[in-house]
């Protein structure tokens, strides 16, 4: 907790929050100004829309400790605004409104349209009212709105001002104070996803059957032969050590594999821990391993198979594996919504763990990247070796990438 | 949703903010404006211990013409630029960009600098700042070191960041007068990411073409020289040379497997190319 100053609609406030916490909530929650609205929390819908230093800014991912000594104004505090008074009149006049849930966010950023925008371009409008969500007009009633007091107030000679009020540079809100603010008694240890255990799936005993949510499919060749890639793919405990980020807890069967995965997207990070089976086909250097697993600190589960099969390459000299990776993700991970990046993740895990592949078949220790951060090892000679790359991915939503 | 708790600290100078990065470990996370980090914050897609906030520091801030390029420090918002508060020496291309990069309520508060630690693929700067040939300086407390931006993003939501450091400044070069810019991407929603990102900067008199295709889910195409985009060569009359089908090889040889998407890819390029011809 902190003591945090800052000025709300003209007035000088302070009150303790969480560094955690959005200016949103610190106005309603700490100052009862309950006329910004939180709707999607993470920046796209505009409810929460106020002006920070006299501009627009969204007040659900500004924290609060962020904009000490910054200039806040909810709509609260646009009751006297000239700007605002005309548009309120064309709200009512033009039915921009009907729950209300949207319009304040709506008015402001519609001022904000008013006082830059050089005419009533009804393009431009639409466009600049693009981040604030309406679900029940329709937008013609507000965009007839706002364009009518830009053409009022161009009539009346009030010319546009490009920049809104701004003078100074970088990130409205930031940097209104000299006090240095270091919080570090609120440092928190992250939830225990270090000890993540596998207690919670000791019980299952069955894999159910499923249908993954997303299939990507995958190349890459080692210059081995089938037979001792297949031999290989059969010690469990040598594959692990070629998958980045993977570790094993307990000594593993086929039947039974206990260990987890730490993996890395840019600043997001999971440990999935769980249990995998493998299956063998030796006939036709095939396999599968299916596991599921969860990350205790996000929440998430997992659900996926990775399916096999050793191809000969170069007269048996050389093996390309065809691999078809399917999971279903779900939990806060999922939210991610952009498939793409994840199939650009497992590209990047795969041609790590076919280099590693290689260097323990050719007798040298793989590499021991702590997790799959790495860039590392691909290098520009790594992925010239990896033949074909080709990806198709599917995915049950929309197939988008 | 509301975030995970954590730590904040605000350093008073940049030194300081990288001497909290330095002895911290993996779970600490710069904070400039938040309009990329924050969401994920609050979907709790990334819980750090500690955020260090860098948006007020002054020395990041600051924007000079160095020679034949512009200097901007990391934490110049989009708003900076779409506003013409900052000079501009790519004769309006950063400009246009900047003036449609997601929201004016976001770009109020979202910067240049964040914008490319991020490394979002979809990201507008990702694909600008790489078709106009800018640099980074990178820093941190063992010193700076300056990185081209083709060589800065190296996949999706990885940069060549190491630990400890931070972006400092872009620097952009000046764009000669007789280059021809185009810059055009395809958000299903005005302001939402892009699903293909088109920049392309050619300049017929001194036969170069700088050409990427962005957006495309891992680290963006980018062509220094892209002749064979071209038949081979860039002249005057490059807009109609532009050949589609060698922009589609490459779409595939990068990994974009769905016709559609690499039909849209090329299109988007297409558009960007004639853009500049115009």
């Amino acid at each position: 907790m902190s003591m945090i100053e800052l000025t709300v609609n003209q007035r000088a406030v302070q009150a303790v929050a969480e560094p955690r916490t959005n200016l949103a909530d610190f106005v309603r929650d700490k100052l009862d100004l309950t006329g910004t609205h939180l709707g999607c929390e993470h920046g796209v819908c505009g409810a929460c829309t106020v002006l920070l230093d006299g501009v627009p800014a969204r007040s659900c991912i500004t924290y609060a400790v962020a904009c000490e000594g910054a200039e806040v104004t909810t709509i609260e505090g646009l009751d006297e605004d000239a700007v605002t008074s005309e548009l309120r009149a064309a709200f009512t006049r033009e039915h921009a409104l009907q729950c209300g849930y949207c319009t304040p966010g709506m008015l402001v950023s519609a001022r904000d349209l008013v006082l830059r925008l050089p005419e009533a371009d009804e393009r431009a409008i639409r466009v600049g009212l693009s981040g604030n969500l309406c679900r029940c007009t329709g937008y013609v009633g507000i965009v007839r709105a706002v364009q009518s007091v830009i053409e009022a107030r161009r009539a009346r000679d009030i010319a546009p001002e490009p920049g809104g009020e701004r003078k100074i540079l970088g990130p409205v809100g930031s940097g209104r104070t000299v006090r240095t603010g270091a919080d570090k008694a609120e440092r928190i240890s992250p939830a225990s996803s270090k000890q993540a255990s596998t207690e919670a799936l000791s019980s299952v005993d069955a894999f159910p059957d499923f249908t993954p949510a997303a299939v990507l499919t995958q190349q890459f060749s080692v210059a081995h032969s089938p037979e001792q890639v297949f031999a290989m793919f059969g010690d469990i405990a040598a594959v692990a050590s070629c998958l980045p980020g993977a570790s094993l807890t307990a000594p593993p069967n086929p039947e039974r594999v206990e260990g987890a995965i730490r993996v890395r997207l840019g600043p997001i990070a999971a440990t999935f821990s769980g249990l995998a089976r493998v299956e063998r086909n030796a006939a036709d250097m095939s396999g599968r391993i299916v596991g599921i697993g969860n990350d205790q600190r996000s929440r998430s589960s997992t659900q996926g198979e990775i399916r096999y099969r050793l191809v000969p390459i170069e007269q048996g000299a050389a093996t390309r594996v065809d691999l078809s990776i399917g999971y279903t993700l779900t939990g806060m991970l999922a939210q991610v919504g952009r498939p793409g990046l994840v199939r650009d993740l497992a590209a990047r895990l795969i041609a790590e763990f076919a280099a590693n592949l290689d260097r323990r078949l050719s007798g040298t220790s793989p590499a021991a990247p702590a997790d799959l951060s790495g860039m590392s090892l691909v290098s520009g000679l790594l992925r010239a070796r990896i033949t074909r790359w080709f990806t198709r991915f599917s995915s049950r939503k929309d197939g988008a990438a | 949703m509301k975030p995970a708790p954590f730590g904040y600290e605000r350093p008073r100078d940049l030194q300081a903010a990288l001497a909290v990065l330095a002895e911290a470990d993996a779970s600490v996370k710069i904070i400039a404006g938040g309009q990329s980090l924050g969401p994920m914050l609050n979907l709790r897609l990334v819980e750090p211990e500690l955020l260090i906030d860098i948006a007020g520091l002054a020395e990041l801030k600051q924007v000079e013409r160095q020679g034949d390029e512009l200097v901007l420090g990391a934490c110049v918002t989009h708003a900076d630029i779409e506003d013409g508060r900052i000079p501009d020496v790519t004769r309006g291309a950063m400009q246009g960009v900047a003036g449609n990069i997601a929201y004016r309520a976001v770009r109020n508060r979202g910067t240049i600098g964040g914008s490319l630690s991020h490394a979002d693929p979809a990201a507008d700067w990702v694909s600008a700042l790489s078709a106009l040939g800018a640099k980074l300086t990178l820093r941190s407390l063992a010193g700076s070191r300056i990185v081209a931006m083709e060589d800065f993003i190296v996949g999706a939501l990885e940069s060549a960041l190491r630990a400890g450091e931070i972006v400092k400044t872009v620097h952009v070069p000046a764009m000669p007068a007789s280059a021809h810019w185009g810059y055009v991407k395809s958000c299903r929603k005005t302001g939402e990411f892009a699903h293909a990102i088109g920049a392309v900067m050619i300049d017929p008199s001194a036969a170069t073409a700088r050409i990427v295709i962005g957006a495309i889910d891992s680290a963006p195409i980018v062509m220094t020289d892209a002749a064979e985009l071209f038949g081979g060569r860039v002249a005057g009359d490059y807009k109609d040379r532009f050949d589609s089908r060698v922009a589609e090889a490459i779409l595939a040889r990068a990994g974009v497997s769905d016709a559609a998407h690499r039909h849209i890819h090329v299109n988007v390029l297409k558009r960007a190319v004639r853009e500049a011809a115009a």
